[in-house]
């Protein structure tokens, strides 16, 4: 399905039960899941686990959803939750020894709100380059390539002269400054704990 | 957060932001896609009350000490939960028989009978992503997906 889809229109086919709808939005998602989950060190077991659940929430959370451009931040917020909750259950089950008394500690969140707010904008980041003109995304993917990709090679793959990938890039990143996703984020107001210049 | 008004802060968030979609694994894809197969339009919901495991305190565990404690309801219906060491044990409250079922992802549901008084004890359950089916005599309930 094509990424710049609208994630209005995903979410109302996923609700009338379109598994392609679904697979994109899962597409889109999965990586600040997985970001999220990351942050936590979880196992890597607790981790699939969490995620598969955060997926299993949404398909029923779905239908009641209203707004879909809260999606992003219901996602998050219910991952870092299955994240503490479970990090919480398995220090349930560990005996403690209480001469050790860093194991006493209430279960704290030791992520911090600046890591979670980065999280969210390398989402805004993917989204922003998905709204790209394809052309223009393959062009910025190539560059951002690694190891990187010589220019003659690009040229030749894009069809375009050497000469443009310099000026096409500074447009691409222009273009993409100006999608709603990253001017959100230049403009968002300062948050606690994550710094903005 | 990086100066996204220059080029090549802006390449460098952009490079940072693709390589966390790269790390994804099939697995994991693979599992979220497979979720939408649960999707119930008319599954009439238990929302999760409250969970133990994020209570103040909850690390410090002694012996005897339950297991965590998990609660769920919707309609007229709660349903309470210990999660020991391997397996489960319940009540179905306003008390009265019932069949409670475990759902997981990727086995067969495992359906135990509450007895008059609402208990039922499911034996085995693993770690992972489960749900439960309340069926009473007037209802049928299905909670939300937790993580054991």
């Amino acid at each position: 399905m094509d990424p710049s889809y609208s994630l209005q229109a995903l979410v109302s086919s996923a609700k009338e039960g379109d598994q392609d709808a679904w697979n994109a939005i899962v597409e889109r998602y999965l990586p600040l899941v997985c970001a999220v989950v990351r942050r936590h060190r979880l196992s890597e077991a607790d981790g699939d686990d969490v995620c598969q659940t955060v997926w299993l929430r949404l398909v029923e959370h779905l239908h009641g959803l209203r707004e879909p451009a809260a999606l992003p931040g219901w996602i998050s917020t219910t991952t870092r939750n299955e994240c503490l909750r479970l990090i919480a259950a398995r220090k349930r089950m560990t005996p403690v020894d209480p001469m050790d008394s860093g194991s006493l500690e209430e279960v704290t969140d030791d992520v911090s709100g600046a890591d979670l707010i980065a999280v969210e904008e390398r989402q805004a980041l993917r989204e922003a380059l998905a709204q790209l003109p394809a052309g223009r995304r393959e062009l910025l993917l190539m560059l951002l390539a690694d190891p990187p990709i010589p220019y003659a090679d690009i040229s030749e793959r894009l069809g375009v002269p050497v000469g443009s990938i310099g000026p096409t890039r500074a447009r691409a990143l222009e273009q993409l400054r100006n999608t709603r996703a990253v001017r959100a984020l230049m403009s968002a107001p300062l948050e606690p704990g994550g710094g903005r210049r | 957060m990086s100066d996204l008004s220059d080029d090549d802060e802006l390449m460098a968030a952009l490079a940072e932001a693709v390589a966390e979609a790269d790390a994804v694994t099939d697995r994991r894809r693979e599992a979220a896609r497979a979720a939408f197969s649960w999707r119930s339009v008319d599954a009439e919901l238990m929302e999760l009350l409250h969970d133990s495991a994020l209570e103040a305190g909850a690390a410090v565990r002694g012996p005897g000490d339950p297991g965590r404690l998990l609660s769920f309801g919707g309609g007229s219906l709660t349903i309470e939960l210990e999660v020991g060491a391997g397996a489960v044990t319940g009540q179905v409250l306003p008390a009265q028989a019932a069949a409670v079922a475990l759902q997981r992802t990727g086995a067969e549901d495992r359906t135990v009978a509450a007895d008059g008084a609402g208990f039922f004890r499911i034996e085995e359950v693993g770690s992972g992503p489960v749900r439960f089916v309340v069926t009473t005599s007037e209802a049928t309930l299905t909670t939300a997906w937790v993580t054991l």
